[in-house]
């Protein structure tokens, strides 16, 4: 029993779900629901389509490089059952997960810091050029900009802990 | 040694027939027709071409039938014998006639004979009806395709039911076994009847056995007492008793087999087979030929090396299945003996069977997912090693943040300075993490998120005062058109009366069709 990738938005394909699509050259794709499933068929390349999780590694949107991805390898060779190994062996993954899980959190974060600083900063451009915004407003604006952040800030939270 | 085929010798047919075909054949073969104008050589060459072909056929046909009749000095004695059987069995008058007619029914009497060969080495078996030879010979046949695979093939000869009458009253099937007796190198087992079955007494076969007797002497011989399931040599009378034992003091093997049980039935076999081959090997070494080839052979011997000893070598397995073999040693017990003990209860487990550094843990169900995760892909010997250089680098990393800014103070700090109201810090969106547990449930739903916008929509995306009126003006001249039209939004496409009578009824006339 294994959780496969799904080939185009990389998501887990749990036993009993999905699809299997082998090309003539032997290449095995595998889809966790008809939306990939039909996405692909449409040809375009996963690396374009935003939701996808290829996307987001592309375009630097996500944490990519780093020492607890490589615990996850594919092995060639199986290794004989041992109790003790393989006890170990969970325990170190319920921990390396955990670093794994703060460490993107905090990436992203990091991310939407800058984000936030450049927003800023094309606030002050703006409110330089427009000298007739009431004080009001202005407020508005800025609690609206705030708002706003603090909006998104919520939606990525929520996003990631679905993952 | 050739195989004879008396079956394919060619039809020799009678005379008056062998000259009507011959002329059929010609009139056939040869032009048929002449014309008066012909010159008189040509029609002199005409007939003359049919004679000389009548001629030649005439001649292939006898000698055909020449070369395919056995010589009679060529052949086997076997045949010869039964040849001459045959001439006495034929009666003279048919002698006194064509020759050809007389051929051919000689001809007719060689295919009837079974097709042996005389010089295969053959066990012959023979003993009164109804004793048990064929069975015999279904049995060992079903056993091995060939009575024993040596580079010559041997065969089974079935000799008919030999009757005990004199010579000269037994009719012609005996007559063609016994002649065969004579002249086959054969090995004889004689089938004996122990329980008197076959309806002759012990005593008659034996008075046969010593009848037959002057034609087997130069041939090795075996008694076999058949049907030893019903009767036992033991349960015999004191003397029938005796009779075997005087048997086997004259040099003949007494074997009891039963071809119900196979006992003895493979022994038979192979005492005949191996006593035959022994008889053969010592009448060739008695004979004349042997010193001949003996002075043309000479054994080399290779001179020894070194004192080293070097026995052939036999794999320690085979050892051991032969002496598994000679003790018969119960088999090991199987899953399926074990499933049938069991029965109901039984359930397969193979992991029993597992090679595993600690047989204990044989038995253990084995996890293979956790949390999304494929567990198979984190085992590895040095999986401790990688996680302690791991939890180094997040120690680090935590001394680091630690001393960077909080991103929370941060957060706040500049909330404030955009004159945000900071005094409700409980409820505040950044906070979520430590809330979790509490009433979060409906906050966590993305749908909900997405349903209750923070920023009213009719202002999101405007930072003018100009542009959020514009916006306003936008909406209310794209309501005109629904609102004039009785819509109820954008996308109502009702239509209230799809076929309206004044439109659709009356003369065309006065441009009604325009306003359809």
């Amino acid at each position: 029993m294994r959780i496969e990738k799904c080939y185009f938005c990389s998501g887990p394909i749990y036993p009993g779900h999905g699809m299997m699509f082998i090309r003539n050259d032997c290449k095995v794709f595998r889809f966790c629901k008809s939306k990939c499933h039909k996405n692909f068929k449409k040809k375009p390349n996963p690396r374009k389509v935003r939701w996808t999780k290829a996307f987001r590694k592309a375009a630097g949107k996500e944490l990519t490089v780093d020492n607890s991805f490589e615990f996850v390898t594919r092995r060639n060779e199986p290794i004989k059952y041992q109790r003790e190994l393989w006890n170990k062996t969970i325990d170190a993954m319920k921990r390396v997960e955990e670093i794994k899980q703060k460490r993107q959190a905090e990436f992203i974060m990091n991310r939407l810091k800058k984000i936030k600083s450049y927003i800023k900063f094309r606030i002050s451009k703006k409110s330089s050029k427009t000298s007739m915004l009431s004080e009001p407003l202005l407020q508005a604006k800025g609690s609206i900009w705030n708002r706003k952040w603090y909006s998104r800030c919520k939606r990525m939270w929520i996003w990631k802990t679905n993952q | 040694m050739a195989h004879y085929n008396f079956k394919k010798i060619t039809v020799v047919p009678s005379a008056k027939d062998f000259i009507d075909l011959k002329l059929s054949k010609t009139q056939r073969k040869t032009p048929a027709v002449i014309h008066q104008h012909y010159q008189i050589h040509h029609i002199g060459h005409f007939y003359m071409r049919k004679v000389k072909f009548t001629q030649q056929n005439y001649h292939d046909r006898l000698s055909q039938i020449l070369t395919d009749f056995p010589k009679l000095d060529d052949i086997h004695p076997f045949y010869w014998t039964m040849l001459l059987k045959i001439t006495r069995a034929t009666p003279s008058t048919a002698r006194q006639k064509q020759s050809l007619a007389y051929l051919e029914q000689v001809c007719q009497h060689l295919s009837h004979l079974p097709t042996t060969d005389p010089n295969t080495r053959t066990p012959l078996l023979c003993g009164y009806p109804n004793v048990g030879k064929s069975s015999f010979i279904n049995k060992v046949t079903r056993a091995d395709v060939d009575v024993r695979s040596y580079y010559l093939r041997w065969q089974a000869v079935d000799a008919p039911g030999i009757l005990d009458h004199p010579l000269e009253y037994r009719n012609t099937i005996v007559m063609q076994a016994i002649t065969a007796l004579a002249h086959l190198r054969a090995a004889v087992p004689y089938v004996m009847d122990l329980s008197e079955q076959c309806g002759h007494g012990l005593r008659e076969q034996l008075e046969l056995f010593q009848n037959i007797r002057p034609l087997f002497i130069n041939k090795p011989l075996i008694v076999v007492a058949n049907k030893c399931d019903v009767k036992r040599i033991a349960e015999l009378s004191e003397d029938d008793q005796k009779i075997f034992t005087d048997l086997q003091a004259e040099g003949f093997p007494v074997i009891k087999t039963s071809t119900l049980t196979e006992e003895g039935v493979i022994k038979v076999k192979t005492k005949a087979c191996d006593r035959l081959l022994a008889h053969q090997v010592e009448t060739k070494m008695k004979g004349n030929k042997v010193n001949e080839a003996l002075n043309r052979l000479h054994l080399a011997v290779p001179t020894r090396r070194d004192d080293k000893e070097r026995p052939p070598l036999i794999p320690e397995g085979v050892v051991t299945r032969r002496k598994r073999m000679e003790m018969e040693e119960p088999k090991k017990k199987r899953e399926r003996d074990l499933e049938l003990e069991m029965e109901d209860d039984y359930i397969l487990d193979l992991q029993k069977y597992w090679d595993l550094m600690n047989s204990s843990e044989k038995h253990d169900k084995i996890p293979e997912i956790w949390e999304g995760h494929n567990i198979a892909d984190y085992i590895d010997p040095a999986v401790m090693k990688k996680l302690e250089e791991l939890e180094k680098g997040e120690e680090l990393r935590t001394a680091a943040r630690e001393y960077d800014s909080d991103s929370e103070t941060v957060l706040e700090n500049e909330s404030c300075s955009l004159g945000v109201d900071m005094d409700n810090k409980g409820d505040a969106h950044y906070s979520v993490q430590e809330k979790k547990g509490e009433d979060s449930a409906p906050h966590s739903s993305v749908a909900w998120s997405r349903s209750c916008p923070q920023t009213p929509r009719d202002v999101s995306g405007l930072w003018d005062v100009k542009m959020v009126k514009k916006a306003k003006i936008m909406m209310k001249n794209a309501q005109k058109k629904m609102n004039r039209l009785g819509k109820k939004g954008e996308a109502d496409r009702h239509v209230f009366d799809m076929k309206p009578k004044h439109l659709l009824s009356g003369k065309r006339k006065a441009g009604k069709k325009d306003r359809r």
